[in-house]
């Protein structure tokens, strides 16, 4: 199995200990993303400037994002750390967080919610066969129950205030960063990370938290486009589609599907890390993209997840349909030209392989013969 | 570094950073091509890879965690997500067996 190719697996590294913390936010914020887009749809649709205003059902919105979000992510939070268990007491926490809040509690669900899962843990394992027989449940019950209800009078008082005050500085921060024209310059650091596999953790963890509170102060934020925008990665193959090396073009229109619709960017990952020098295709895409839907002033309403075009459309809001769809037409464009100058236009592309005899298993018979089935994705 | 023969897998996994994109795509397509042994494919997040995996097959740049969190199995890192070499020669073990390690 070892060859070149595949290198052996070995190690931490600071890059697995980021990935892995970066794994547990969107671990937490992923598996309910379904309910983001339920609250993006409703919003879009029913709120006074939407598609359909609707007095009665815009009552959703306000709920949802201030109290069903957080505690859904405050659950899951729970669960990862303690099973069931942890996630009922990671629920009852974050509704600390939730009540009298004035900013959705994302990012303190976040904390909280795995923070008393583990509470209770350590008085599991502390409690653990010490009980007396027939007394399991007693014990059970009230210590998750009294855990879970000091987390959340906790959270009123303690951590909510904290995260609070937390989000609204970053939030000024990002506001800041708007004002003086500087957000395209995220790409720079958005951009290497996401193909480092660092995606969901920026995406989740760190942007869509603060999207949601600005979405729900203003209906709708840039934040949600940064990462996401599936404009460069288009781009990308789109380039190594034409320019790239020979054995690497057939797979490039399926990983175009998979990732412009299908949204799973993982998809042109590796082909920047083959080629590394072409990450700077993708931070002038990202960030062409970026400025473009600033100078526009686009938005969206919720997280588009995946970054799929029909994600982005699902949760565009109604009038700025022109911004998106040109951030990402230019994001596209901007990387496409870079990267098929970086590969230089296809010329001195070598006849044969340039990848080693490994990449030969490519295009040999055996492989040929489920080519069929893997393109069909 | 473990071994494993091909006829002896029960169990391929494929993981990801979420488990819910790219690995739910590659688990799809395997799990087509081994549609007739009797080999389950399943998909999961890189951190929570389950005891009863064979083998776990995951981008490179995830491997180091996947060794981490299943620190005895048989770990195939793969470079592409359409048509890598090391795909085939899983799917290869599995119908006519031979040694994988990793």
């Amino acid at each position: 199995m070892t060859s070149s190719y595949t290198p052996k697996v070995q190690g931490q590294g600071f890059r697995a200990s980021v990935q892995r913390l970066g794994g547990h936010l969107a671990a937490m914020v992923m598996p309910n993303i379904g309910a983001f887009l339920a609250w993006g749809l409703i919003t879009a649709l029913f709120i006074p400037t939407g598609w359909f205003p609707n007095k009665t059902l815009a009552e959703l919105v306000g709920p949802i994002i201030s109290i069903l979000l957080p505690v859904l992510i405050g659950y899951t939070g729970g669960r990862l750390v303690h099973g069931q268990r942890g996630a009922v007491v990671g629920a009852v926490a974050t509704m600390g967080l939730v009540v009298g809040a004035d900013v959705p509690m994302i990012l303190g669900a976040m904390i909280i919610g795995p923070l008393t899962a583990y509470v209770l843990k350590l008085f599991d394992g502390l409690v653990e066969n010490k009980i007396r027989p027939g007394f399991e449940m007693l014990v059970d019950n009230f210590s998750a129950g009294i855990i879970g209800g000091v987390m959340a009078i906790g959270g009123v008082y303690g951590i909510g205030p904290v995260v609070e005050w937390f989000t609204k500085q970053a939030g000024s921060g990002v506001d800041w960063l708007v004002d003086k024209d500087l957000l395209p310059l995220t790409s720079v650091l958005v951009e290497p990370a996401k193909v480092l596999f660092l995606n969901n953790a920026i995406n989740h963890g760190v942007f869509g938290p603060l999207g949601m509170a600005e979405a729900a102060d203003k209906g709708k934020s840039i934040l949600f486009m940064i990462e996401s925008n599936p404009g460069p990665g288009l781009g990308l193959l789109l380039a190594f589609m034409v320019f790239g090396p020979r054995a690497l073009r057939p797979s490039a229109p399926a990983a175009i599907i998979v990732q412009f619709l299908g949204g799973i960017h993982e998809i042109y990952f590796p082909y920047v890390l083959m080629k590394p020098k072409l990450i700077l295709a993708m931070i002038c895409g990202g960030a062409a993209g970026v400025g473009t839907f600033m100078i526009t002033g686009a938005g969206l309403v919720a997280t588009p997840s995946p970054g799929s075009i029909f994600a982005y459309l699902a949760v565009t809001p109604k009038g700025d349909y022109f911004g998106v769809v040109l951030g990402v037409v230019i994001a596209t464009a901007v990387t496409f030209a870079i990267a098929s100058a970086l590969l230089g236009f296809g010329r001195g592309e070598p006849a044969e392989d340039p990848l080693g005899p490994d990449e030969e298993t490519i295009v040999d018979p055996d492989e040929a013969t489920n080519k069929s089935a893997k393109l069909e994705v | 570094m473990p071994t494993i023969n091909g006829t002896e897998i029960k169990k391929v996994v494929v993981a990801c950073d979420a488990g819910m994109g790219s690995s739910v795509m590659l688990a799809s397509q395997l799990r087509r091509q081994l549609a007739k042994n009797a080999v389950t494919v399943e998909h999961t997040p890189v951190n929570s890879i389950p005891a009863d995996a064979d083998v776990v097959i995951c981008h490179r740049g995830l491997a180091a965690r996947a060794r981490v969190s299943a620190p005895d199995k048989v770990i195939v890192p793969i470079q592409v997500f359409i048509g890598d070499p090391a795909v085939t020669k899983v799917v290869n073990a599995v119908q006519r067996g031979g040694e994988l390690s990793g």
